[in-house]
């Protein structure tokens, strides 16, 4: 399966409006054309409503009509990589458009003959159809002759079959113009036939039934029908002579050759002398300061490697440094800067909109609510606390007990870090600390321990049972700190999270870990088996990186999970929600 | 020689002489002419009185947007990116301002365009939205689009009434911090309960006590919930309780949408629906909208 992706802006980025062309093709030898395909359809789709796209305000494009083009460019290059024979042989047929779906759709090719066909259509559709010998048969001969093709319904010619018809028809194509020419002589003379009570009523004139075909006796209306056609536009005459009919192909292929010249004098002019190289220099520096300059990839590479370094200044890690930049590039190349701002502050407002996206949580991150409705459903709010050694989960997992606490639930501390000399004794402090203050402030609190050595899964899973026995609400359980590369430590991770079946689980990083960040993210966030991740993060020590938090930015583009919690100081009232706005400032700042 | 000399252009400037009148009279006649212009130029792209779609994700917003313009449903997906639509109010419905105006009146037809800025209903792209709530230029209401039958269920419930919540809180904060004695001007909500031709739908007043009950929690649950890392990250002191703006009358007891008239947002709450087997039926949401145009 090759799944080709190109997005274009459209031309301008008038509305900003992605024209995303998708191919996806199954297929088991390789294509060599679809780029190609996907390269002409683009530009054609940019051609045909080009200004579709560009009127403001409107979310109506009507493109019901690329249907053919796309099937058409389909054919002719499947075509050209089938053999280079039968691709000049699909070059010399003049295929009338023949292998359209309807000939409604091939409206554009043929717009006269489209004009002609209207009453037929018109006709056939009306309710009230009067049985004149007008309406029964074709008007013109030559005209069902050039339809015949066309109207069998989903008629798709075979390749050979086309040929066929092209030879059929090639005498009497450039015939098109006598027969419109005898078709009016017929159009005038004939008269409507009215059937009285005593056979053939001579004259009525004021009444007339059948109005389907009113607009086909209206002289004046068919005088211009007839003025409009224009042996241009039906096709052109080839070097021998022959007249061939106008097509989709030919039509494509105007219209590629259209915009690729359009495009061409944008890329001649960069490469003009050297005054007219000169003078667009301090165009383009005048434009950069007034603005309304039409930004290019050229353009912003160095604002944009000056956005990266700074980024990284940031503590931002290289590689979401690089991922937001490219979105940043996506995002403004084709766009024109407004009015009065340079690139510099295009690129920073863009930045700032897509760290704001790269924060913003999908959903709601109350903690207090998930308890209410967990609690509601009978059973304990179980919240599990992972990261690296020496991160702080010990101490972020006691404020996020006093946070609790002080809404008055009841809180069951379980010490699952049963590997590190004096971690119970740690958390027995924190608890004999909450329990004072829970005195004042309301709740419980009391410590969940079974010593050093055993099994922390088992310890967790046991606390969960004794919680919910003894009316605790939440149980919050404190795990060893592991090396995030370290195989054998970060497996146990994963029977944990079965045993112990967490609502929520967190990991700790610290703000000054830099780009090691994304690894750690990413390992605890799979260490937990097929699904199940990581619920969300908590960043400590934001106090101590002053502006530099880009810690936030590379975790949450690692894994795509929302930062729930900021440690911001040494006491159990140091624990923040996360404020987007102001991050996205002290990044930028 | 110089400018006070019998011949120079200043004595001539003032001299009864053909030309000098010729000149004063072209002037007299073209400037205001010209200036009128200069301003009829600028004046001209008023932009159209909008009204804000908002509401999570799979609410109908853009399915509202689309029947609106084309008079039948698109086909949708999840926008990623707001968009803005110049739409025409259905015939049947006539705007506030028009009551008096003939139907042939060119005014009638102007005042009967309007424009509706659809926005991202999903968590992260949110921010489309209440960027326009900071500052809303034009808008003359705003239509919060929610699902009727997800309302019905915890989830969907409160999605929504944290969304709405926001919303209100931002048109509140609007309110108090306006500088002027006048305030800023009103900004009406519609509630607009959609998908009421499916049977788990509620219908519009019970969406709408619903709604306010879980607004109430939502409200409840913001105060006893963290602090905002703000201040803490810009170094500021944030030990002092900084001043936090509660929706309602002080954040007590149980919420109610008639509090919020206090501060200027009428909220009306309309069932609807887009999509439906009788086609759709969003009479009385355009209702609303004529109202307020």
């Amino acid at each position: 399966m090759t799944t080709h992706w190109r997005i274009q802006h459209g031309r301008g980025r008038c509305t900003s409006g992605l024209i995303r062309v998708q191919a996806v093709y199954q297929s088991l030898v390789h294509m060599t054309w679809i780029d190609k395909l996907l390269d002409d359809i683009r530009t054609l789709f940019v051609g045909l409503y080009g200004e579709q796209l560009k009127s403001k305000h409107s979310s109506v494009v009507n493109c019901d009509k690329f249907a053919p083009y796309f099937e058409r460019k389909l054919q002719d290059l499947e075509g050209q990589s089938d053999s280079g024979f039968s691709a000049t042989g699909t070059k010399l047929t003049p295929p009338s458009s023949t292998d359209n779906e309807s000939a409604d759709e091939s409206a554009p090719a043929i717009p006269s003959l489209q004009k002609q066909q209207k009453p037929l259509y018109d006709t056939s559709a009306d309710s009230t159809p009067v049985p004149t010998p007008d309406t029964s048969r074709p008007s013109t001969p030559a005209q069902s002759h050039l339809l015949a093709g066309k109207a069998g319904p989903g008629a798709k010619l075979s390749r050979r079959n086309k040929k066929k018809f092209a030879a059929s028809t090639s005498a009497p194509v450039s015939s098109g113009d006598e027969a419109s020419v005898k078709r009016k002589g017929k159009g005038s003379t004939k008269k409507n036939r009215v059937w009285g009570d005593f056979g053939a009523e001579e004259e009525d004139p004021s009444v007339v039934l059948d109005y389907s075909q009113s607009d086909l006796r209206d002289e004046a209306s068919e005088g211009e029908a007839l003025a409009e056609i224009d042996p241009e536009s039906w096709g052109s005459r080839t070097g021998k002579g022959q007249f061939v009919l106008k097509d989709l192909d030919m039509e494509m292929d105007q219209i590629i050759a259209e915009q690729n010249a359009k495009q061409a004098p944008t890329s001649a002019a960069s490469g003009g002398g050297l005054v007219g190289s000169s003078l667009g220099a301090i165009g383009g520096l005048f434009r950069n300061v007034v603005g309304g300059k039409t930004l290019t990839e050229e353009d912003l590479a160095k604002p944009l490697k000056g956005m990266e370094d700074h980024l990284l200044k940031k503590n931002v890690a290289r590689e979401a440094a690089v991922r937001l930049c490219d979105s940043v590039k996506r995002d403004l190349v084709g766009l024109k800067t407004s009015s009065f701002t340079t690139v510099e502050a295009t690129i920073r407002t863009s930045m700032e909109k897509a760290l704001t996206k790269i924060l913003t949580p999908t959903s709601s991150l109350d903690l207090l609510r998930e308890v209410q409705t967990v609690n509601a459903a009978g059973r304990p709010y179980v919240l599990s606390i992972v990261g690296v050694n020496g991160v702080g989960k010990s101490t972020n997992l006691s404020k996020i007990a006093f946070f609790l606490l002080q809404n008055h639930h009841r809180v069951l501390i379980a010490a699952a870090d049963t590997f590190r000399s004096g971690a119970v004794e740690q958390l027995r402090v924190h608890v004999r600390n909450l329990q004072e203050l829970s005195k004042r402030e309301g709740g419980q609190v009391d410590l969940f321990e079974k010593g050093y050595g055993k099994d922390a899964a088992n310890i967790a899973a046991d606390a969960v049972t004794h919680a919910a026995k003894t009316d605790f609400n939440v149980v919050l359980i404190d795990t060893a700190g592991r090396r995030h590369n370290d195989q054998r430590l970060m497996s146990s991770l994963e029977k944990f999270g079965k045993l112990a079946k967490p609502d929520k689980i967190l990991m700790v990083g610290e703000a000054l870990v830099g780009s090691d960040a994304v690894a750690q993210a990413r390992n605890f966030n799979q260490s937990f088996g097929p699904g199940r991740g990581l619920d969300g993060f908590v960043i400590s020590k934001c106090d101590t990186v002053g502006d530099m938090v880009g810690t936030l930015v590379s975790m949450v583009h690692a894994t795509g999970i929302p930062v729930v919690f900021l440690g911001v100081g040494q006491h159990y009232a140091d624990l923040r929600g996360l404020n987007v706005g102001s991050v996205c400032r002290l990044l930028m700042s | 020689m110089a400018w006070y000399d019998e011949d120079s252009w200043a004595t001539a400037a003032f001299a009864p002489k053909g030309s000098t009148i010729a000149a004063t009279f072209l002037l007299a006649v073209l400037l205001p002419i010209l200036l009128h212009q200069f301003i009829y130029r600028k004046v001209t792209p008023t932009s159209l009185p909008s009204f804000l779609l908002i509401g999570p994700s799979g609410g109908g917003k853009t399915a509202f947007l689309t029947l609106t313009e084309r008079k039948a449903v698109a086909q949708t997906h999840t926008s990623t990116a707001p968009l803005a639509v110049e739409v025409l109010l259905p015939e049947d419905h006539t705007p506030q301002s028009s009551h008096y105006r003939s139907l042939g009146d060119p005014a009638y037809e102007r005042s009967r365009r309007f424009q509706l800025n659809d926005t991202p209903g999903h968590g992260k792209l949110r921010q489309f939205a209440t960027n326009q709530l900071a500052n809303p230029t034009n808008v003359r209401g705003i239509i919060f689009i929610v699902d009727a039958a997800s309302v019905a269920e915890e989830a969907g419930l409160n999605e929504s009434a944290e969304y709405l919540h926001d919303v209100l809180l931002a048109l509140q904060k609007r309110y108090t911090g306006a500088t002027t004695s006048k305030g800023p001007k009103e900004i009406p909500v519609l509630i607009a309960a959609n998908k009421l031709d499916l049977f788990t739908a509620l219908p519009p007043h019970l969406v709408a006590q619903q709604l306010e009950k879980a607004i109430s929690d939502v409200r409840k649950s913001r105060a006893k919930g963290l602090k905002d890392s703000g201040p803490a990250l810009d170094g500021e002191d944030d030990s002092l309780d900084e001043e936090r703006e509660w929706l309602g009358e002080g954040g007590e007891g149980s919420f109610e949408f008639a509090q919020m008239e206090e501060v200027g947002i009428t909220v009306t709450v309309q069932g609807g629906n887009v999509i439906g087997g009788d086609g759709a039926d969003v009479k009385s949401w355009y209702e609303w909208i004529a109202a307020q145009l």
